[in-house]
């Protein structure tokens, strides 16, 4: 896009929390089950029923809030967001509107340029709709997900390109990942981004809003937007006028799509919810949501280059998963080198998890046999080459790598009584290479390497063999 | 327990009783109408045998859930549906042993101040069965008036229990918002509603509340019941101005002050500034959150579906336009109009506003008396149709009952006196929690003047 335009981007992230069971009733709160098996009469909006605020997701909404810098509500409420929808049960949504659980917080991302920081208008609490399913002249209604408590995080207009939005809700989804609230994962739904993005002449402030929908990976949002970005900037170029809508992304296509304009937005006549009582959070609560905070990715990023010396894409790595940076800080701890460790988690045990089909977690490599093979290469104890083929075998035989090269006879050899013998042995076996090599022919001598290899069995250290040889040829 | 439920204990266990029982309502019910669906036995299996209420039998209003029951409301919109679970209300009577023995007619949804709103059925006035019960829990007063069952459970938004007692001639308790739990009360104007007791003597009105009131899980704005004691001295009448009630009620109304004066309470006259914008705000809240408690009738997963719908859109649609009578659509597009954006500071905060202005006069109030005597309806049952009152006037008629719903505070019906053939009551008010006030002066009205009981009403089959 020409540098004459500026492009405003702000979200709406919904995640799904891991709270055990949904927003206002005791219904298992979980995907993949037989439809309409996680339904009671309050989840499904039978008559007479009343919602019971889940106490778990209220937490979890407080501490997302914290995590995201917010002011938190001390008297919290809901409020019913009112439009008809044939898989919403109630045909209104409990959500929050004057009072959320948090405003006004702000969040840092690192992007090529350095950390920047995004502002957080809201965080608030809510439920969910069911799914309707449309198969051929049938529609049909599954209600399991149906009240599944649900964060919205809406952000102010700060994001200022694609790209950016991109590495930001991969910050984003790290952080409530690591936070244990969501798994955060935009394919199977648990995470939902909508995007409005807005582009002006520089210095002329926000344009006309285009809101996006129906982007399932932060690729496809950055996707989305960064097609928007070229349309609306055609446009103006054009001195055609940009009109308010909602536009749905088509992956099949990567075009975006009218959904709906503004003369066809609802009025949502939200008022608030007379079923639930204001929520006025204790000390006792405060207390539990500041002892529930962990140290976020970025924090845990920047503490990582420093503490560890990685690089920024070194550190990137290593900490886009909880699982992994914890690993590896506890290879540490045991005394692993980290860039060792950097290296063989990000080449060899990378390659290995994805030929074996496996998670880190599931594989039989745990920190200290991480930590024992790269000990066990840096004592000399085996090579380099050695130790990849022990790292196979920890994976055959799910045993640690110490056990591996003494049941297998896998460690070097560097007995210099040994050495010397072998060296002594193959040299009488081949007088005419010793004699050429004491000529000048220096390329013979990696014949007589191989020869050694061979009679070690491949087992030779090969530091002190070499010097053994070129003692034994003057 | 007291002498009526003695009386009543075991009847629907002894097949001599039960069949009698059975004879008589069979008897007043072609009379009368009050059961939209009655069933002796179904209820037994819900029913704790060994409680204190065992054998005993009651009736519910058609808009509260009751396990295996119909759960009409009314309406054409729910003929159909079977409630899948039953209110606390309901559960905390059948584990006391008191047994449902059938649903009562309504206004549709609660949405009417007759029964004749009822898009299934016609209830009359067991006093004269050209006149209506008073609604919305018509049904249920007219039962309890015939003497069908000694109890019935109503709802009271905005007068809905205490009106068709009044009418019927026997007392009705409408408690103080959150003292009883609204789980399984098909919710019309939640901020406003409350389940009610209908029965013919203080004292079975008072066991049934002690066993539904209280704390409620499933209900997060009920509250646990603590009771706001005091002995009742002064008593405060509200101030009428002439010609706002009919004669006869009018008449009534003094009696009941000269007998309360007479029971040597002190009686002062009161007066509540805020009672002209009572009804405006009380409408605008009602018909507000309506608007959205009525939204999840939609025809899917339960009620009335049309024939057919080309797509779910339209198949919400039809089911809505078919499925509800014209009063509730009224009062559901009123209530979308008010919540519109731009317009709730107009309508909406404006009638909150009110709200909390008549809490404040209350308060006031009650620092000043103990108890609050006030007329229930300005007329007597009238007459079915709209030759009496129109659907505005019946409206314009809930002044003095919807205001202690928008107040949140208890209020009981008690009956007063008989004029020109039919019942007529009042009502009395107390704080928050101030239940037993009520109760205490209603048991030494009641010693001087029981309800009154109707032609034909005979019991003498039950000793």
């Amino acid at each position: 896009m020409s540098n004459k335009y500026e492009t405003f981007i702000g979200l709406e992230i919904h995640i799904h929390l891991e709270a055990n069971t949904k927003m206002f009733c005791g219904c298992k709160a979980q995907y993949g089950d037989e439809p309409n098996t996680n339904i009671c009469p309050v989840c499904m909006g039978y008559p007479g029923v009343l919602p019971m605020v889940n106490e778990k997701a209220m937490e979890l909404g407080y501490k997302v809030a914290r995590a995201l810098n917010c002011k938190l509500s001390k008297n919290t409420f809901f409020e019913r967001k009112n439009y008809f929808y044939p898989d919403m049960p109630k045909n209104y949504q409990i959500s929050q509107f004057e009072e959320p659980v948090g405003v006004d917080g702000w969040m840092d991302f690192d992007t090529p340029e350095g950390t920047k920081k995004i502002r957080i208008h809201d965080v608030h609490l809510e439920e969910d709709a069911g799914k309707m399913i449309h198969a051929g002249d049938m529609s049909l209604c599954d209600y399991n997900r149906a009240g599944y408590p649900l964060l919205e995080i809406v952000t102010e207009p700060d994001i200022k390109t694609p790209e950016d939005t991109e590495l930001f809700l991969r910050n984003f989804q790290r952080m409530v990942r690591y936070m244990g609230v969501s798994d955060g994962n935009m394919d199977e739904g648990s995470m939902k981004c909508d995007a409005n993005i807005s582009i002006n002449l520089v210095g002329k402030g926000l344009g006309t809003k285009v809101e996006l929908k129906n982007m399932n990976s932060p690729r496809f949002v950055r996707k989305g937007l960064s097609y928007e970005e070229e349309r609306q900037a055609d446009m103006l170029d054009q001195g055609k006028a940009l009109t308010q809508e909602t536009r749905l992304w088509n992956e099949n296509r990567d075009q975006t799509e009218v959904m709906r304009t503004k003369e066809e937005a609802e009025d949502y006549r939200y008022f608030p919810e007379p079923d639930l009582p204001i929520f006025r959070p204790d000390q006792t609560f405060f207390d539990l949501v500041e002892s529930g905070l962990v140290e976020l990715p970025l924090t845990r990023k920047h503490r990582m280059m420093e503490e560890y010396k990685l690089s920024a894409d070194q550190a990137e790595y290593i900490h886009d998963d909880l699982y992994l940076a914890d690993y590896f800080e506890e290879a540490v701890k045991l005394g692993g080198d980290s860039v060792q460790l950097f290296a063989w988690l990000s080449s060899d045990v990378k390659k290995l998890l994805n030929r074996e089909n496996l998670s880190l977690q599931d594989s039989p490599l745990t920190a200290s046999w991480l930590t024992e093979l790269l000990e066990l290469i840096s004592s000399e104890a085996i090579s380099g080459k050695i130790a990849k083929k022990v790292l196979d075998f920890v994976f055959s035989d799910k045993k640690s790598p110490k056990t591996i090269v003494e049941e297998k006879g896998m460690s070097q050899v560097s007995d210099p009584a040994v050495l010397t013998a072998a060296v002594d042995k193959v040299m009488a076996a081949n007088p005419d290479v010793v004699e050429a090599i004491k000529g000048g022919d220096n390329k013979q001598r990696g014949f007589l390497m191989g020869q050694l290899m061979k009679e070690t069995g491949g087992k030779a250290a090969p530091v002190p063999l070499q010097k053994i040889l070129a003692e034994k040829l003057g | 327990m007291n002498k009526e439920l003695e009386l009543w204990k075991g009847v629907l266990s002894d097949g001599t009783k039960k069949s009698k029982l059975e004879k008589y309502i069979k008897g007043w019910e072609e009379k009368i109408g009050s059961f939209l669906e009655i069933d002796l036995n179904r209820g037994a299996y819900d029913s704790n045998e060994s409680g204190a209420l065992a054998g005993i039998p009651f009736g519910v209003k058609d808009n509260i859930a009751v396990k295996g029951f119909k759960l009409t409301c009314g309406s054409k919109m729910l003929q159909t549906l079977v409630s899948p679970y039953s209110a606390t209300v309901v559960s905390r009577l059948q584990q006391a042993g008191a047994q449902v023995i059938g649903k009562t007619n309504l206004d549709e949804f609660g949405m009417g101040s007759s029964t004749d709103n009822s898009a299934l059925q016609q209830t009359n006035n067991p006093w004269d069965t050209e006149r209506v019960a008073g609604g919305s829990s018509g049904g249920s007063a007219a039962c309890v008036a015939a003497g069908l069952v000694p109890f019935a459970l109503g709802t009271d938004t905005g007068g809905s229990v205490r009106q068709p007692a009044s009418f019927c001639g026997i007392y009705g308790l409408k408690p103080t918002y959150g003292a009883a739990s609204r789980y399984g009360l098909t919710a019309y104007a939640s901020s406003l509603e409350t389940p009610g007791i209908l029965a013919r003597t203080v004292a079975t009105t008072k066991d049934v509340f002690d066993i539904i009131k209280g704390e409620d899980e499933r209900d997060q704005s009920s509250l646990s019941y603590e009771a706001e004691g005091g002995q009742v001295k002064t008593i405060g009448y509200l101030k009428i101005e002439e010609g706002a009630l009919n004669a006869d009620v009018e008449a009534s109304y003094k009696s009941s002050i000269k007998r309360l004066e007479d029971l040597e309470y002190t009686l002062v006259e009161v007066e509540l500034p805020t009672m002209d914008y009572v009804v405006p705000a009380y409408y605008t809240i009602a018909m507000a959150e309506a608007s959205a408690n009525l939204a999840r009738f939609n025809g899917i997963r339960y009620g009335y579906a049309p024939f057919m719908a080309e797509n779910p859109n339209e198949l919400m649609k039809k089911s809505r336009h078919e499925g509800f009578g014209d009063e509730v659509k009224l009062r559901i597009l009123l209530g979308t109009y008010v919540l519109r954006s731009g317009f709730q500071d107009q309508f909406y905060v404006r009638s909150q506003k009110i709200r909390t202005a008549i809490r404040n006069d209350f308060e006031k109030l009650f620092t000043k008396v103990d108890s609050l005597v006030m007329p229930i309806f300005p007329t007597a049952a009238f007459h079915h149709g709209s030759s009496d009152l129109d659907s505005f006037q019946q409206k314009v008629a809930d002044k003095y009952t919807c205001v202690a719903n928008l107040a949140g505070l208890p209020a009981l019906t008690i009956p007063s006196s008989v004029e020109n053939g039919l019942p007529v009551g009042v009502q009395l008010m107390a704080p928050y929690f101030g239940e037993d006030r009520l109760f205490e002066i209603a048991v030494k009205a009641e010693e001087k003047y029981p309800a009154p009981q109707p032609e034909d009403f005979d019991l003498e089959w039950l000793s």
